[in-house]
């Protein structure tokens, strides 16, 4: 049996639209894929870096009683810092200093160093704060007294409420004259 | 620009014959809108990999994180309820996708000589995508999810001799836990994917081998024959970019809801499988008793074993409907039962009284607080304090009830109900429940053997957190 003389096992020709018609379903083949793809890459590329640009926002943290501290007396104290993790609230300890400058006023310094971020400590002895790491001092008010620091000691937002020292605590870029939360 | 750098590729990867192979396809009989379903549904599987990866972001698959991270996609982040939405209606468009697809295969004949294998592959493949519709409905570790894992996993343990084994390596151990939440991530987003991979290119590899199956007749399929591109790619993409603004619109407009956290000493909970189970769950209701093996794994492994031998059952070599009236009327008797069932368990889930969460925890709470000891409840319980029966009707005022539960004695001078040491939400539910409690189209009550369950496996626990702390504070009343 044949089909328009076409022996049964011979493949037809095969068809494929032309011209303007032929290019009409390329454009169109072209616009859906494109919907498809920047409706869903606007929303990704948002998805993933949604959190990443998400700042932390910096909880008010409670220290303690001040009457702990001595007046001019630097001291180091630790806190447990709570901060949103992404879906979890993590607790991390800190430590900052706090110096007390008359009955109801603290000055809370966040304990790394501007220069490149080490840990200084209080000289008790001479009463200046003191970087191990490249040499840089500081007066109790924060001022550089030496070294390559470039900018004085970062003071952390603070407040006393009832008695009850309370610090936000934040981080700030190392190096820069001025400081710049991180 | 973009013909540069095609030029300068062809030039290094010679693409032409590839595109020409891949493109070029005859499709017999010529391109048709019948033949978007295959399609559809790989595009379907690509967009459910998409979000599924993009999910793993940010989820974690266990019992202490899996719902806070489920919560923190949906809430927190950019796009998240977006991706989240799409992943859910994306995995029930795969189901009508594949449904359709099924269909389409069966009346055309397509799965006889010689697609054989590549229906037997595409059973395998509709298989595959059932089981991750199961094992992706328990990740959210909502009350839900938890629940109807649990009644599908007690369904294998039915099956006889092996069940008790299979039901343990499926939950990783006894019971639902820890262990069956990393168990069905890691199926559901590497073993699984893995497997359906390896199942798609197979089920395409022989397609292209063997050619589709073009028309019902084969004098038309001879006739005509047109190439793949560009009308069937153009025929697929405006479906495939319809489904897209389809799933777009729904991802938008309806939020899949999370139930409350999976709390496994909450029985209260009504599980709801997902709707392409349904007709399932709806024969099961029928099947009670000693019928039930029957629903629970004959049914389901003849159907299996009947569809994958379908090419061997029905030899006729002639695909036209009309000289296969058997297949086809087996084929609309059994899509007749699903949609009834699917249906009578629809009308019957609408006609559910609806039960608020709020309610239902404040419902738990009246149980593990065991307020049937001082309180009646339709004749059960205690004589000490009033019948709360009807309470709803006699006190519509929700700001009573709160300030009764905080401090019984401000509103009832006298009161000898003890303060509970409840939190504001746990107040706030209980007197939901409480206004519940009415004459006319009552919810049902806590019955007598739900306290007892509860009593019974809660009681030293309960008797910790409960008044029983203030033991003195309590025996006095009694
Ligand atoms: S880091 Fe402190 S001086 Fe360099």
């Amino acid at each position: 049996m044949t089909l328009q003389g076409t022996p049964l096992d011979e493949t037809p020709v095969l068809s494929t639209p032309v011209g303007p018609r032929r290019r009409f379903f390329a454009w169109v083949t072209t616009v859906a894929m494109g919907i498809i793809g920047i409706g869903l890459a606007i929303p990704l590329i948002g998805y993933v870096v949604g959190p990443a640009l998400k700042r932390r926002e910096a909880l008010w943290n409670e220290i303690g009683p001040i009457d702990r501290l001595r007046t001019g007396e630097p001291e180091e104290v630790e806190f447990v810092n709570s901060v949103k993790d992404g879906w979890r609230q993590a607790t991390v300890k800190k430590v900052v200093w706090a110096i007390k400058q008359s009955a109801d006023t603290v000055v809370v310094f966040s304990p790394i160093c501007p220069h490149l971020g080490c840990g200084y400590r209080w000289d008790g002895d001479e009463k200046k704060f003191k970087c191990p790491c490249h040499g840089s001092v500081y007066a109790v008010t924060g001022k550089v007294l030496a070294g390559p620091a470039p900018r004085p000691l970062d003071v952390l937002p603070s407040k006393v409420e009832q008695g009850r020292l309370w610090v936000k605590y934040q981080q700030f870029k190392s190096g820069l004259d001025h400081p710049v939360e991180l | 620009m973009a013909q540069t750098l095609y030029d300068w590729l062809d030039t290094r990867l010679k693409l032409q014959p590839l595109g020409h192979t891949l493109l070029d396809e005859p499709i017999p009989g010529g391109a048709s809108w019948i033949y978007v379903f295959g399609s559809a549904t790989l595009f379907l599987f690509c967009l459910q990999a998409t979000t599924g990866m993009f999910l793993a972001l940010y989820y974690v698959p266990s019992p202490d994180s899996a719902y806070d991270t489920v919560q923190f996609i949906q809430h927190d982040v950019t796009f998240g309820w977006f991706v989240r939405g799409l992943h859910h209606w994306g995995a029930s468009a795969v189901m009508v996708a594949i449904g359709l697809h099924l269909l389409q295969v069966y009346l055309y004949g397509a799965y006889k000589r010689p697609h054989e294998l590549m229906w037997m592959v595409g059973v395998g493949l509709l298989l595959l995508m059932l089981t991750f519709g199961f094992t992706g409905y328990l990740l959210p570790w909502d009350q839900n999810a938890y629940w109807a894992t649990q009644v599908g996993t007690n369904m294998v343990a039915s099956v006889p001799l092996v069940g008790d084994v299979l039901v343990r390596l499926l939950r990783g151990g006894e019971t639902l836990g820890a262990l069956t939440l990393s168990r069905f991530f890691a199926l559901h987003t590497l073993f699984l994917p893995a497997l359906i991979v390896g199942g798609i290119l197979l089920h395409l590899f022989i397609l292209r081998r063997v050619g589709p199956a073009g028309p019902w007749n084969v004098e038309e399929a001879r006739q005509r024959n047109e190439t793949f591109y560009p009308r069937q790619v153009y025929m697929d993409a405006v479906v495939m970019v319809g489904i897209f603004l389809a799933l777009v619109a729904l991802a938008g407009t309806i939020e899949f809801p999370l139930a409350d956290r999976a709390d496994p000493a909450d029985h209260t909970f009504t599980p709801i499988p997902e709707w392409y189970f349904l007709f399932f769950y709806q024969l099961l209701k029928y099947m009670s008793g000693p019928l039930e093996p029957l629903a629970t794994w004959i049914l389901p492994i003849v159907f299996v074993i009947g569809l994958l031998l379908l090419p061997f059952l029905d030899r006729n070599q002639d695909r036209r409907p009309r000289s296969r009236p058997v297949a086809v009327l087996t084929g609309v008797f059994f899509l007749v039962i699903m949609f009834t069932l699917l249906g009578i368990s629809i009308r019957d889930l609408r006609a559910m009284p609806k039960l608020d969460p709020s309610v239902a925890r404040g419902k738990a709470l009246f149980a593990q607080h065991h307020c049937l000891t001082c309180h009646t409840l339709h004749g059960e319980g205690g004589k000490v304090g009033p019948d709360l029966s009807y309470v709803g009707n006699r006190r519509p005022d929700r700001e009573w009830h709160i300030r009764h539960l905080r401090d019984p004695a401000s509103v009832s001078p006298g009161s000898i109900m003890p303060k509970f040491p409840l939190s504001d939400r746990e107040i706030n539910d209980l007197a939901g429940y409480l206004l519940t409690l009415k004459g006319g189209s009552a919810p049902p009550p806590v019955t007598t053997s739900e306290v007892d369950y509860i009593a019974s496996r809660s009681a030293p626990a309960a008797c910790r957190s409960l008044v029983c702390v203030d033991q003195n504070h309590w025996k006095g009343y009694l």
